[in-house]
């Protein structure tokens, strides 16, 4: 169905990614991913796969859906994986805006951070210069998880008319705040001790 | 990514179009203005409410197999009423559907039970396994557009819910699919409707919601004529306040009470805007109590509001009618719309309250429905019969003034009917 068309992607993506490749070419490969974006039709209970995996995951964000899209080129041998730095640029920005929009608006204060994603031009500045920032410091994969969740806010392309819903989900919330406090361990287990 | 194999060039053209991009976005996401509440002006003179004391009851439902709860009411510009609830074999069941009733001014009767949403609708409209079904509520907007909203859970308890919304151009006769609103980032989950949504001067929606995942606390959405959230606003935080009923007093100004959820004060809370529902003051108690359960408020004439609630600390045995003024701070019980004939609310062996129940039956049914009691009687069941003994149980108003001047109330009574009360300003005047 057209107005599941994220759902569908997400789940050909995401079942890509972590189904093992058994060391298939990129031919095969891409075969791969064209069958499992196939089995996201199969109904089940009256709905496609993807649209039951969308019951209980809603449309996950566009960042969520271009760093998907992103690892599948990678397991594709299409791109290469960013660097570490770039990588921690990367989950410094996301984990920061989970960390202002959660926490809140999940009932610990009056304010209420989703609200911005209605009245977004204030939020469309600071993303707009955090975008811009990762795209000097050459991320162009952060940059373009951004720039693309911007785009398609303009588009509409999302049920949603808040700009959160386009840059944040609890899965690249998550995923982001988990990974930055693994980066965090591991550098400090790396530091020396002091003599 | 992140490597210097890019020239200067391509990366001074990925900077002009992340700034297009996001000059675009800004200029296509312009602030909008929060229009005042559209604040009611003088009923118009229908013979009912212009006339002497009027107070009337019936039952709104008629299915007697079904637990039916959570009820709602419109009023409809011929002088009708259209009421909601949900039915079906237990609260939270696969069973439950979105019901409802019309009543016909003239005859002042309630017509058949319509079923006007189910799981099953639902899950097609949506393309979202959904469980289970609750809370609707009814609204006529002022461009005589109807709405329903009501929640659906696709994973989990109650806590796991989100709104649906459908409307009627034709007042009920034919509906839209349902849409599902989305009010949270958190996967869309926990955002339940139960109170009756006001109205802005532009036609916007307001609908007071609340959420119960990890915190419990109350919300206002602004959502648009045409049913797309534009925006919010916290009436409360943390983990003790549910279920607020919004009564605009003038265009910026509004109260809203909330159910009380936390274990400490069993008062009901109360919150203020001044500002048409954009900042809402930090809810405090008030004088009523309150067992944790729903109430419902609507503004009388004399700028005082009537509050219907379970004036209780502990059970939901006594629904009574209360009047304040806009303070907040004198409070006067109005009449005890039904209750318990045991004060303190104590269960009754199935024989004796079989006795008592038959009569309440009679004297709430109305003409059309008081062909049910045998029938009732019969089946009296484990709905309101447990081991400990049978208890009355009167909860979940939902009240509305409509634009003849009528007050109009419908509850939950002993979830088994849906019992509609009605009167006019000459009956309060007399109470008071």
């Amino acid at each position: 169905m057209p107005e599941l068309w994220q759902a569908h992607l997400t789940f050909g993506l995401l079942a890509f990614i972590v189904t093992p490749g058994f060391g298939l070419g990129r031919g095969f490969q891409g075969l791969r991913l064209l069958l499992l974006l196939g089995i996201s039709f199969i109904p089940v209970d009256g709905l496609s796969l993807a649209a039951y995996m969308r019951s209980f995951t809603d449309d996950v964000a566009i960042t969520t859906l271009v760093a998907l899209a992103f690892f599948a080129a990678v397991r594709l041998g299409l791109m290469a994986m960013p660097a570490q730095n770039a990588r921690v640029q990367l989950l410094i920005v996301m984990a920061g805006l989970a960390l202002f929009l959660y926490p809140a608006t999940m009932g610990l204060s009056y304010l209420d951070p989703y609200q911005l994603g209605y009245a977004p031009r204030p939020l469309i500045a600071v993303v707009g210069v955090l975008a811009l920032g990762l795209l000097l410091l050459r991320n162009w994969l952060g940059a373009s998880m951004l720039g693309l969740a911007t785009l398609t806010f303009s588009l509409g392309s999302k049920p949603s008319p808040n700009y959160w819903d386009y840059l944040l989900d609890p899965f690249i919330a998550l995923f982001s705040c988990g990974a930055l406090l693994v980066y965090a361990c591991k550098a400090l287990v790396r530091k020396p001790m002091p003599a | 990514m992140n490597s210097g194999k890019f020239g200067f060039l391509p990366t001074c053209l990925s900077v002009v179009a992340l700034a297009a991009i996001f000059t675009t976005a800004w200029w296509l996401h312009p602030e909008r203005a929060v229009a005042g509440f559209a604040v009611a002006g003088s009923p118009h003179a229908l013979p009912l409410a212009s006339k002497g004391p009027f107070y009337s009851t019936r039952f709104a439902s008629s299915d007697l197999d079904e637990f039916v709860h959570a009820s709602s009411v419109t009023s409809l510009p011929d002088g009708g009423l259209m009421a909601v609830w949900f039915a079906g074999s237990r609260e939270g069941a696969a069973d439950v559907q979105v019901r409802g009733a019309r009543f016909d001014a003239i005859a002042a009767e309630w017509g058949e039970e319509l079923v006007l949403a189910t799981r099953e609708s639902t899950q097609k409209a949506t393309q979202k396994h959904i469980r289970k079904l609750g809370n609707p509520v009814i609204a006529l907007a002022p461009d005589n557009r109807l709405w329903l909203f009501y929640v659906s859970v696709s994973i989990g308890g109650w806590a796991g819910s989100a709104i649906n919304a459908m409307y009627s151009d034709d007042l009920g006769e034919t509906w839209s699919t349902p849409r599902q609103l989305i009010t949270t980032p958190f996967l869309n989950i926990s955002t339940l409707v139960r109170n009756a949504p006001v109205f802005h001067q532009d036609g916007t929606i307001g609908l007071p919601v609340y959420h119960e995942f990890l915190g419990k606390f109350a919300e206002y959405l602004y959502i648009s004529p045409n049913g797309e959230v534009t925006g919010k606003s916290r009436i409360s935080k943390g983990n003790d306040s549910l279920q607020p009923t919004v009564v605009p007093m003038d265009e910026q100004h509004a109260v809203a009470m909330l159910r009380y959820a936390g274990a400490s004060h069993h008062r009901v809370l109360a919150s203020r805007t001044a500002d048409a529902g954009r900042t809402w003051s930090k809810p405090y108690p008030i004088d009523p109590a309150n067992p944790n359960s729903a109430l419902a408020a609507v503004a009388t004439p004399n700028h005082g509001l009537l509050v219907a609630l379970n004036d209780l600390e502990d059970g939901r045995f006594r629904l009574r009618l209360m009047e304040t003024d806009s303070s907040l701070d004198l409070w006067k019980p109005v009449i005890d719309l039904d209750e318990s004939p045991d004060p303190e609310g104590n269960p009754f062996t199935p024989e004796v309250y079989r006795d008592i129940i038959g009569d309440k039956f009679r004297l709430s049914s109305g003409p059309r429905r008081l062909s049910l009691v045998d029938e009732f009687l019969t089946n009296l069941d484990k709905r309101v019969c447990k081991t400990h003994g049978c208890d009355f149980e009167y909860e979940y108003p939902y009240f509305i003034r409509s634009a003849d001047g009528l007050y109009h109330l419908v509850y939950s009574w002993n979830n088994t009917f849906i019992k509609h009360v009605s009167f006019n300003d000459a009956w309060l005047l007399e109470q008071l």
